[in-house]
């Protein structure tokens, strides 16, 4: 079955949202995380114990899903699995918009009873056009209008960034780790076992959201590869989509069956599918954050040569062998640029060959930045990246290191040129955290190592690159 | 539609598995360049087929119940003149008789001894989930041993032909190694198209390999091919 934004709309922006089953052994959590809804949230719960503390969140409960006075668009279902039936049947009598199952216990435990119950929940969403996200899942997230699936979640602000996950952890860590790397959510949902909306349903949606501009996928597993295939080249054809395809070992694959009960596809196969459909690939969360960081924030090119600039010596030898292993070219600079620098830079202890060696000539931020402007304004150079090195100094440099922030923004901001960070912590971790969530304010992405900076940069020159080829070969 | 006759001989039979000689009629059919290859009934049709295809030629045996002919002495290579052919028809034909006496023969295959060039595989297959794909990979010891393959999706893009030719690592071997011209990688990328959309119209063929393909720096030819239908 496939559904028309409209209806997929009602689902990821409503305004009525009912919770099924909070209770205190979990702090209200399911009530809690949906309390700063722009619109009304109802609960329903018969179980007196649990009533009064629903009602205390200000909250008002009913005994059942019909009894709710207005029409609703999103329920949240936290209740015992055997349970599950009977509230999707409510759900289908009330003709809410769709409904998310928490409850797990289904196809992945492998169990008789386990599949009996998913195969019900099929049957009857499926006779009755109902929408399921899930079971076994955290369901969606927009944080502009309010709705969550966990009290970690920002709100209020919303973003640019969609993401689909089987995985509810992904999901949570995405929109929560991803926050304080800059990354905005649009939406984001987790969708566990995937009865009824499937990955695919979920990419097209996000296709077509107009405020989704980069999407990003964890996929265990899908039920019709040849819609999936479909849809992805479709999507991917209009925005980035960055795909992690989990359990792709026979360990992993084994693992994903007793998670979210997904058949494995030859690891191989996934490969081609998603070169062929022009996904970006990924393997690990890391490198989802760092590729969706790259997207958002990066200024995207097909070009790979590089000017790098490091700190010192050591770190110069180390940040080019990170490019040129990820097949990014570090060229000799043009003669111009080398006339320039020669006017200034002390090449005693360091070098303006490319990759820049500054240890000599690091000693204010309006000279590291002469030496930035004139490598992004190099003939030979695509991209340029900085080590912004906070170990080294024997000193807290606070000022010069806000002066520092303050000439980058200016350098990012004066060049046509894609520009990024890696930030060489050293033993100052908490400055590290603070700088790049600095940077990522004033839109510049950086990354934690320089081996990471290249692969997330690699991987968006890829996506370019193809884009450019579709574009003109169609 | 192509190949409608082939299949529904096959059918006819019982068959899910197409001899070499149609397979290629039908590849054939579907655009991709096939080694001409003729059926045999009689010695003197083998003669007359390696005299208008030109020595030296390569005769094979012809069956839907043996189908690794060289596992069973079934092939005869640089077949070189009238009394070499005689030979190895009445010899073809022994071993059949030998290996499985009860096979339905339907003759022997003559197809004219291809020149030189360099091996490549390339396959069609169905994955339960993702449906048809394609699959490229360079010959002999890269594919079977390395697992140097390239797969697709069907309907091929044109550009993922193009992709698939130069996913392979061995690649080099295609561009021209050691001073040796390139190869047609045009021409590779059309076999790959030509496939995809024959896979496409043919939705009752399970399985296609054709191995090898040789390259040359002008055009490919097929000069083995073996097509598998689904179940009726």
């Amino acid at each position: 079955m496939e559904w028309t934004q409209e209806e997929m709309d009602r689902i990821f922006n409503p305004r009525v949202v009912a919770v099924v089953g909070a209770k205190r052994d979990t702090d209200y959590t399911w009530v809690r995380s949906v309390l700063p809804l722009k619109g009304k949230v109802y609960s329903v719960q018969i179980d007196e114990r649990e009533i009064p503390g629903i009602l205390e969140l200000g909250i008002p409960n009913y005994t059942c899903l019909q009894d709710v006075p207005e029409a609703v668009d999103y329920v949240i279902v936290a209740v015992p699995r055997a349970v599950a039936p009977r509230v999707l049947a409510d759900a289908i009598e009330k003709r809410v918009g769709g409904i998310m199952f928490f409850t797990a216990g289904f196809a992945e435990t492998g169990t008789d009873e386990g599949g009996r119950l998913q195969a019900l929940l099929t049957e009857m969403a499926s006779k009755a056009g109902m929408k399921v996200v899930g079971p076994n899942c955290m369901g969606i997230y927009n944080p502009k209008v309010g709705l969550r699936f966990s009290e970690n979640q920002a709100h209020g602000e919303g973003g640019n960034v969609g993401f689909l996950s089987q995985s509810g952890t992904q999901a949570h860590l995405l929109s929560t780790v991803g926050y304080s790397h800059g990354l905005r959510i649009s939406k984001a949902v987790s969708f566990g076992n995937g009865i009824v909306l499937h990955a695919a349903d979920y990419l097209e949606y996000l296709g077509r959201d107009p405020e989704t501009e980069v999407i990003g996928a964890y996929i265990e597993g899908v039920p019709d590869g040849r819609r999936f295939f479909r849809v992805l080249r479709d999507v991917a054809a209009k925005k980035p989509v960055v795909v992690w395809k989990a359990g792709r070992s026979p360990e992993g694959a084994r693992a994903a069956r007793s998670h979210t009960a997904s058949l494995a596809a030859s690891s191989r196969l996934w490969d081609a599918v998603l070169r062929q459909c022009g996904a970006i690939q990924v393997d690990a969360f890391d490198e989802m954050l760092d590729a969706l960081k790259a997207l958002a924030y990066i200024r995207p090119t097909a070009d790979r040569r590089m000017g790098l600039v490091a700190t010192t010596g050591g770190q110069s030898v180390s940040i080019t062998d990170a490019f040129a292993s990820e097949g990014l070219l570090v060229p000799e600079l043009t003669a111009r640029s080398y006339q320039e620098y020669a006017q200034f830079f002390s090449i005693i202890g360091g070098s303006y060959r490319n990759p820049l060696d500054m240890t000599p000539n690091s000693g204010t931020p309006k000279l590291i930045r002469r030496c930035l402007d004139i490598l992004g304004a190099d003939e030979h150079v695509d991209a340029v990246a900085y080590d912004f090195n906070l170990g080294l100094a024997t000193r807290e440099r606070q000022e010069f290191w806000e002066g520092l922030v303050a000439e980058l923004v200016g350098y990012k901001d004066s060049s046509s040129k894609p520009f990024f960070v890696s930030i060489t912590a050293g033993h100052r971790e908490e400055q590290a955290l603070r700088l790049r969530q600095r940077l990522a304010q004033a839109g510049i992405a950086s990354y934690p190592s320089f081996p990471r900076a290249a692969a997330a940069f690699r991987r968006l020159v890829e996506h370019a690159a193809f884009r450019r080829e579709v574009d003109e070969a169609g | 539609m192509v190949g409608v006759d082939v299949i529904a001989r096959a059918r006819k039979e019982g068959r899910t598995v197409l001899t070499e000689v149609e397979s290629k009629e039908l590849l054939r059919e579907a655009g991709i360049p096939v080694v001409e290859t003729s059926l045999a009934r009689t010695s003197r049709e083998a003669l007359a087929h390696a005299e208008r295809l030109g020595y030296p030629v390569v005769m094979k045996i012809v069956s839907p119940d043996i189908l690794h002919q060289s596992d069973v002495g079934g092939v005869r290579l640089g077949v070189r003149s009238q009394a070499e052919a005689r030979l190895a028809y009445r010899e073809l034909l022994a071993a059949a008789a030998r290996a499985n006496p009860g096979a339905i023969l339907h003759g022997v295959s003559v197809q004219r001894q291809a020149a030189p060039g360099v091996e490549v595989v390339v396959g069609m297959a169905k994955d339960p989930q993702f449906g048809p794909f394609l699959m490229f990979g360079l010959g002999g010891v890269l594919v079977e041993v390395l697992n140097d393959v390239a797969f697709r999706l069907v309907p091929l893009a044109r550009r993922d032909a193009r992709a698939m030719v130069r996913e392979v690592k061995g690649y080099p071997l295609l561009a021209g190694h050691r001073g040796q011209p390139p190869v047609d990688t045009v021409a590779l990328e059309q076999a790959l198209l030509a496939l995809s959309r024959f896979a496409e119209a043919h939705p009752e063929i399970r399985e296609l390999d054709l191995n090898p393909v040789l390259a040359y720096p002008q055009g490919v030819l097929a000069v083995d091919a073996r097509v598998v239908l689904e179940g009726a």
